[in-house]
């Protein structure tokens, strides 16, 4: 194998056409991006962007129950039966004694 | 039509359906590059597809510096390179194809104005290669093929100047070596193969 003959199977090589891409593969490529993007959006966020995410939530969901801990407390007081801090005070004052009498 | 840079900034700030006008644009660039070291054109799609998948990957990578289609192209090569590495061991198991009489009639022929056409010089070449490391079948297509300079090759494989060259010395003699054997025997036989390259 000379060197004339090497550069004429190089020369003939080079000129030898590409398969030609299917007219869907950009589509296909973009398909496939899209899946992985998709699969890959949860691990993109730090916990700061999940608690960010979840602040809102979670600031709604404790005021709602303040405003029904008060919403209770003003009907108990409205219905004249005793306050919530009352009872509470009271059940710990009748466990201390039973402990101390123990 | 915008640009390669102008789709680029569309994609970054939040449109990537553009991504697919990128591949349209590059797409038979990277078939053609891949082409030279598959010969198999669903396994050409498949590299092609990965090929794209990693440059969408990279797209924040990509500095503008150099035109995008030479980026690309580049990945396109590594993507290939990986390839014939995962593929040795693959194609050393399966054996050898069969080479058509036009190309072994040229090869026994003392005539130099003897032409072969462009399908069985691939077919040819492409079998010789096969003697050849990956890292030396990328330096000798790059090289003589593709018409590549010193500098893009050895930035694909992370390697000096000095040292493709040397790289490319050796690999032409191997392949003239392994052409040499197919004039002799038709044929390569597996058990020939070269171990241990790298």
């Amino acid at each position: 194998m000379n060197e004339k003959k090497l550069k004429q199977l190089f020369s003939a090589a080079r000129r030898e056409p590409a398969p030609a891409p299917n007219p869907d593969f950009a589509a296909d490529v973009l398909r496939s991006v899209r899946q992985e993007a998709q699969s890959k959006s949860p691990d993109q966020f730090s916990i700061f962007d999940q608690l960010n995410r979840w602040f809102p939530r979670a600031a709604l969901a404790a005021a709602a129950v303040i405003v029904l801990c008060v919403a209770a407390d003003y009907g108990l007081t409205a219905a004249g039966l005793p306050e919530l801090s009352d009872s509470v005070s009271q059940a710990s004052s009748q466990l201390f004694f039973d402990v101390e009498d123990l | 039509m915008s640009d390669d840079a102008e789709l680029l900034q569309r994609i970054r700030d939040g449109a990537p359906d553009d991504f697919a006008e990128i591949v349209r644009r590059h797409q038979s660039r990277v078939f053609a590059i891949l082409h030279r070291y598959e010969r198999d054109g669903q396994r050409v799609e498949d590299l092609a597809q990965e090929t794209f998948l990693k440059v969408w990957r990279a797209l924040g990578q990509f500095d503008g510096r150099a035109p995008l289609e030479h980026w690309i192209s580049r990945i396109a090569v590594r993507t290939a390179l990986d390839h014939l590495r995962k593929d040795k061991r693959r194609k050393n198991e399966i054996g050898f194809p069969e080479l058509g009489e036009d190309a072994l009639d040229w090869l026994r022929s003392d005539d130099e104005k003897s032409e072969l056409d462009a399908r069985s010089a691939a077919e040819l070449l492409a079998l010789a290669m096969r003697e050849l490391s990956p890292d030396d079948r990328v330096v000798i297509t790059m090289q003589e093929i593709e018409g590549c300079p010193v500098r893009e090759i050895s930035a694909v494989l992370g390697v000096s100047g000095i040292a493709v060259r040397v790289r490319a010395v050796r690999a032409r003699a191997k392949l003239k070596r392994a052409l040499e054997k197919i004039d002799k025997d038709g044929q390569l036989q597996p058990a020939q193969s070269t171990k241990g390259e790298t």
